[in-house]
Parts: C-alpha cells; structure tokens; sequence
C-alpha cells in the first residue's frame, strides 16, 4: 500500500532531516512511526501525503509515485496532521461537506459515513457550530472523521491520540482496527509507546533522520517491552 | 512603559516580513528581501518626489492668496483625514482580532498598555503616511518663507504627533462599532456594516462642509476657514509651527497625548469584554443529521472562499472599501454634476477627465478591491488542507480569482451603468466604460493571486498583518496601481491622443496580459503551490 524507497530529505543549509529511508506498509497493516522530537517522523509523513516536495528516493501509493501521480495518490489517502487547524469559519457539517465534495463522495455515502462517525465520537449534535467553537479535541475528533469519510486506502496520521479523551481514543482504534481488517493501511507516528505496542503490528524507529529497526511488533520487540526497546536503542545508537 | 514598546516591537517585527528578512539564512530569501527593500526605498522616494511637486505647485496658489501658511494647514489636514479614513476600518481588526491574544493578555502586563500597543502599531503604520505628505510640504515652506529656527524646532516636534488623534478619533470609532456588534448575534457582520454606514455619512457629511464654504468670495479666507472648520486641531498646529506660539504647541501636543493616555486607560475597562463578544460564537441547537448537498470541486472552493471573505471583517472592510466607494460616487454623480463634483473636490477639469478616464477611474476602485493578493497567505495553518487534497492547484487558484470577481463585477456593472446615465457618454465610450473595469477586474484578480503564491506569509497571528501589511498586497497595489497609471501619462503627455483609441488598445493589451496570466497559472500553477 506505501512504499518508501531511499527516501532523503535536506533542508536548506544542507541538513538531513531524513535520510535513505525505506519501509513498506502492506494493506491491513497498522504501522507505527516511533521517534523522539524532530527525529524526522512528520517530514517523512508530509512527504508521503504529498505536502512536501522532495528531491531523492521514491514513496509510492497503492503502486502509484507520489512524485509523478500526486493527485491520484492523495484520492486513495487521508491526512491528519498532529495539530489539524480546520477552517474556524465553517461549521462542523459545511467542512465535512467540503471535503466530501474534494474527495467526490456520493450524498448517500457521506450521509451515512458522516452520520455513523460523528454518532461514534458523540459529535453530531455540534455539527451545526462553528468550528471557532470547538474544543482542541473536538476538532481533532472532526478532523479524524473527515479523514474517514471517503473510505481511504491508506490513512495517515501525526500523532492522532494527542488531544483526544479515553472515550474517542478507544473509539478511534477500534476504526483503525475495523478499517485495516477491509484491507486498508495505517500509518501513523505516536509517543505513546504502549499504544503503539498494543495496536501496531508494525514498528518503525526513527532517529536524527535515520531508520534504526523496523519490522513486525513482536520481532522490534522481542522479550521485553517496546518501551525498553526504545530508550535502549535510542541511547545507545 | 517599557512594555508597550516590547510589545509594539513584537508586532512591528511580523510586519512586512521584517522579522524574517532579518534572521533568514536561506540566499533566495534574502534576495528577495533586498529586492522588495530595494523597490520600497524607490516607491517612497518617488511618492516623497510627486509629494514635493504637489506642494510646490499648490504653494505657488497659496502664495498669491498671502496664505502660505494654508499649505501646512491643507496638508496636515489631509494627512489627518486620510488616517483618519484608513484606521476606522482596520483599527477593530488591530486592537482586537489576532491570534496571540490568550498569549499577550496572560502576561503580567497592564490591559492599558496592551491597548496602548495595538494602538501604536495603527500610529506607525499611517506615521509613513504623515512623513511622505507633511516633510516635503514642510520644505516647500521652508523654500518659500525662509521662516526663523523655531520653525523646524516646532515643525519637527509636532511632526510625530499629527496622526495621532485622527488615529484615538478612528480607533474610539471602531471600537464603538466593535462593542455594539459584538451585543449581537451576527457581531462581525454588523462590524462591516456599521463601519461601511459611518464612512458613507462622514463622507457626505464632509461634502457638505465643502458645498456651502464654496460660495465665500474670499477665497483665501474662506479657505481656510473651510479647513478649520474640517479639522479644527489643523488651526492649533498652524498657530504652533507658522507663528510659534508656544501654548498652542503646548496645547497641539498635550491633545495628542491626553488623548492617547486616556483612550488606552478606558478602553482597558472593556477590552476583554468586547473581545469575547467579538470571537465568540453562539451554540446553535443541538444538530441531527439532515439531507447534505453535493457539489463539484470548483463550486465546493469557491463557497468555502466566499464564506471565508464574509467572516472576516477586516477582509471585507479593506478590500470592501474600493467598490463602496465606486458605488457611493456613481450614486452620487446622479444627484451632483461632475462639474458640480468637480467645484467641490478643487478639481476643475474633473468632469473632462471623467469623460476621457471614467473607464481608469472605476479600474482604479477594483484594483483596490484586491482580494487574490491576501487569499493564499489567508490559508495560514490550513494549508495542509488543500495541499492533502485531490485537487488541481489550478482549481484552487481560479476559486480565489471568481471570489474576487464575484465582489467585483456586479459593482461594476450597476456604477460603469450609473456613468454612462450621469455621463452621458458615446457609444464608444459607453462601451469601453463598460468593458475595460472587467478586464482589470479579471487582471486585478490573477496578479493578486500570482503575487501572492510568489510572495506569500502563511505565519501570522493577526490577519490585518496579512492583510494590509504583507509584501504581497503592496506589490500587488503598486503594480495595479502603475499599469492604471501608464495610459493616463501617454494622453497627459502625447497631445492630440485619441482618448478612446488610447483605451481600446490599452484594454487589448490589458486583456491579452490576463491571457498570458492565465495560461501560467495553468501550466506553472502547482508548481507555485508545492513551494508554498
């Protein structure tokens, strides 16, 4: 479902925020992307969802180059970056109904996808506000069911528990669940370790740029807890 | 005291990209800040150049009235209401709109001092204003008096403080529209309202001023009784710096800064409370789930960008201005000849010019109704937004440029209409009148955006930084204002020009650029966005 191949990214000065990175996400995978602050983990996401550009390696959608073919690319993904500012002058239904237009969904299956998320994260009956009004997680909570609305192939999500109550993280990881068991993918970073290492059935670990381990969670893992795994590789690579 | 000076530096540094010109390292950037400093320093130096002639040619009439002291008094009367004008608008936006607010007013610093800020901030970005009319005039008289030294002692000290009441006089008006809105509902809307209604009373109210001092036979006398009685502080400041007096200094002074203390002090009493009733929306009724309307891509852009222009009212009021001031003049021009007008603004030759230029001055109204040239740095944080989307950036260009047409071309259509009644133009001319404000409108719009995704600023915490403040809008201004003034300087300058042909090949041109323009935002348009 995503392929990342030597992918690089520099920033001005020449500095490698990421560099020679190379994963693969198979469909019904949830993959989790582990790193400390500004180890390269939302560059490398904005680069597979196409928001920032990029010079080496190859990152490929469903078998589609992010580079050659980015629009069809972003209609089989959904984005959420780690702090989703909506547009504060819509409501909570005109923005769904924006990106429902976007993404060229039917009336009858926004109706129903609108109407079945926003009952599961207890939202409907803000819908009609203004998203000026909304809570940091309630705009977190519309965010995630803009993203689900048009059934994507691939989800991608920065750091998507942050903000959220017990209540709406459980939810959401039960939607994680239920849309990779249909065959689509995951692909998200966290700091939440034990949440990574209970949902994930990958991991990646990234440091200063560079890909350290990754693979199936109970290999990363091995005897003891992801935790663990973490402080020691991060200390000790 | 120390505090309101860090403060107004903070927003001084976000203005016009200062900030970031300073500290970027990137070679590209730093070009380009050259280049923008480069074309600033020459624009100001031009407008100080036709500022000098202006002055010089309006002291020459002076001088045969005995009156030169009317010049300062006209000019510091102008400067007055020119900030005036432009802070009404824009001071709700200033003092209350930007996002840093929790931050700022969660500092261990006086609410006063924070008001005290935002007002200083309005204070210097119209002091360049005052600078560029009130030193060359203040050197013409000079040249023309020879005046003793007091002169520049008192012209230097009062210098600093001319804009400062017309801008408190401005600002206590917009924070009254802002507090009686902000009791409302439909606060922000009622905010562009209230403001559109009071420019257009004052306006008409001052016109009326004009009208009844015309008929003294005294002109240099009923001169300047017609400009004390404008702006009565343009008295106190002539007696200050022309005859030095030093109460009325004294006095020019203290008003200015009596004003500033003690508008900051009672403003500081409300200021949360105005706030909150500001950016606060209210709770609808709980919503259940109704039947959703579907829509192309291009329909879905262009409705989340007109309610994007329509919840904000700084867009609206500074991009607004243009075509209620386009309209007010057309409705006007039904009631009072352009000759009429003409004797009222100090424009003789107003109504031949209306006739030949009617279709550049409507122009010059929508190139000041600019709403492309702020729309991409709008965005902001929610770029991510489009730019995770499945869509052509040339879609999302071209939502931003029907936006600006959609405010644009219906003000047209009913004032190019008024023109050709209250006109009564030619065919030709009727036609061009028509014609050549949509091209410029279309023109307007797309060098707006193209500008814009050139020079954009998607980091800002208030929008009035974006804009009126941003690079974008100033070149995008400046431009629109100089491809306005190219065919005006061929007919002043060439004798014997056929104004219409002048017209219709200057709108072939015009229209031929919005070609060119149109055809790079479709080739080059996602390029310019993946930059961003």
């Amino acid at each position: 479902m995503l392929r990342i191949q030597h992918f690089t990214k520099s920033y001005k000065g020449g500095r490698k925020a990421v560099d020679d990175l190379s994963l693969v996400v198979e469909p019904g995978d949830i993959y989790g992307f582990i790193g400390h602050n500004g180890a390269g983990k939302t560059t490398t996401i904005r680069a597979v969802v196409g928001v920032l550009d990029f010079e080496e390696g190859e990152i490929e959608i469903d078998g589609i180059s992010v580079k050659a073919d980015p629009l069809a690319c972003k209609a089989k993904l959904a984005y959420i970056p780690d702090n989703p500012d909506l547009y504060d002058h819509l409501t909570g239904i005109q923005y769904l109904n924006f990106i429902g237009d976007l993404f060229h969904v039917s009336k009858a299956e926004r109706e129903r996808l609108i109407g079945k998320y926003s009952d599961d994260f207890q939202i409907t009956a803000n819908l009609g506000d203004m998203i000026s009004s909304y809570s940091h997680g309630m705009k977190q909570k519309l965010a995630i069911i803009s993203a689900l609305i048009h059934e994507p192939k691939l989800l991608v999500l920065d750091e998507p528990f942050v903000g959220l109550d017990p209540k709406a993280a459980h939810t959401l990881k039960t939607i994680m669940t239920d849309l990779c068991s249909k065959g689509s993918a995951i692909f998200f970073s966290t700091h939440v370790l034990d949440t990574a290492e209970k949902l994930c059935n990958k991991i990646a670990i990234i440091k200063d740029g560079r890909l350290i381990t990754h693979g199936k969670t109970e290999v990363v893992r091995g005897e003891h807890s992801l935790e663990d795994v973490f402080m020691e590789l991060i200390d000790n690579d | 005291m120390i505090n309101i000076w860090r403060l107004t530096k903070l927003q001084l540094l976000s203005s016009f990209g200062l900030n970031k010109a300073l500290h970027t390292k990137d070679p590209a950037e730093r070009r380009k800040a050259l280049l923008l400093s480069i074309a600033m320093i020459a624009g100001i130096l031009m407008i100080g150049f036709v500022s000098y002639g202006y002055s010089l040619m309006m002291a020459k009439t002076f001088e045969q009235l005995g009156r030169l002291d009317l010049l300062l008094a006209v000019m510091m009367t102008v400067t007055s209401l020119v900030g005036f004008f432009t802070t009404v608008y824009k001071a709700s936006g200033v003092l209350f709109s930007y996002k840093d607010y929790d931050m700022i007013m969660s500092l261990p610093v006086k609410t006063s001092h924070v008001v005290a800020s935002r007002v200083l901030q309005l204070y210097v970005m119209n002091l360049f204003f005052t600078l560029l009319v009130m030193l060359p005039a203040g050197a013409v008289y000079a040249l023309l008096v020879k005046p003793g030294v007091l002169f520049y002692l008192f012209f230097l000290m009062t210098l600093l403080f001319i804009s400062l009441l017309p801008i408190i006089a401005a600002t206590i008006v917009g924070s009254l529209i802002s507090w009686v809105s902000s009791r409302f509902r439909a606060s922000r809307m009622l905010s562009i309202l209230f403001t559109f209604v009071f420019m257009i009373a004052l306006m008409l109210g001052s016109f009326m001023i004009n009208g009844e001092e015309q008929q003294l036979t005294d002109v240099g006398e009923g001169l300047g009784k017609m400009i004390f009685k404008l702006y009565p502080l343009a008295s106190v400041y002539v007696d200050a710096v022309c005859s030095y007096r030093v109460p009325a200094l004294i006095l020019f002074i203290a008003v200015s800064v009596l004003a500033f203390v003690l508008f900051s002090t009672v403003l500081a009493t409300r200021y949360k409370a105005i706030h909150t009733g500001l950016m606060t929306s209210r709770a609808g009724r709980k919503y259940t789930m109704k039947p959703l309307q579907e829509s192309s891509v291009f329909k879905a852009l262009y409705l989340k960008e007109l309610r994007r222009y329509f919840s904000s009212a700084n867009y609206v009021l500074n991009t607004g201005v243009g075509m209620v001031l386009l309209l007010l003049m057309s409705v006007s021009l039904l009631f009072v000849s352009s000759e009429k007008l003409g004797t009222i603004l100090a424009i003789p030759q107003l109504s031949e010019y209306l006739n030949t230029f009617s279709p550049l001055v409507v122009s010059l109204f929508v190139i000041l109704s600019c709403t492309t040239s702020s729309s991409i740095s709008l965005e902001g944080n929610h770029l991510w937004i489009l730019t995770s989307s499945p869509v052509s950036k040339q879609v999302i260009i071209l939502s931003k440029v029907a936006v600006n047409l959609t405010i644009t071309l219906p003000v047209i259509a009913v004032s190019s209409v008024l023109f050709v009644v209250t006109l009564e133009t030619g065919w030709t001319e009727s036609l061009l009148l028509l014609v050549i404000p949509v091209i410029y409108a279309c023109y307007s719009a797309m060098l707006g955006v193209i500008v814009n995704l050139k020079l954009p600023k998607l980091e800002w915490t208030s929008e009035v930084a974006v804009i009126k403040q941003s690079a974008a809008v100033l070149v995008s201004m400046v431009i629109g204002v100089l491809t306005l003034a190219v065919p005006v300087m061929l007919f002043l300058l060439i004798e014997q020009l056929n104004g219409d042909l002048l017209m219709l090949i200057y709108g072939v041109i015009i229209a031929a650029v919005c070609a060119g323009m149109y055809r790079y935002i479709q080739t080059h348009g996602e390029r310019l966005f993946a930059r961003l």
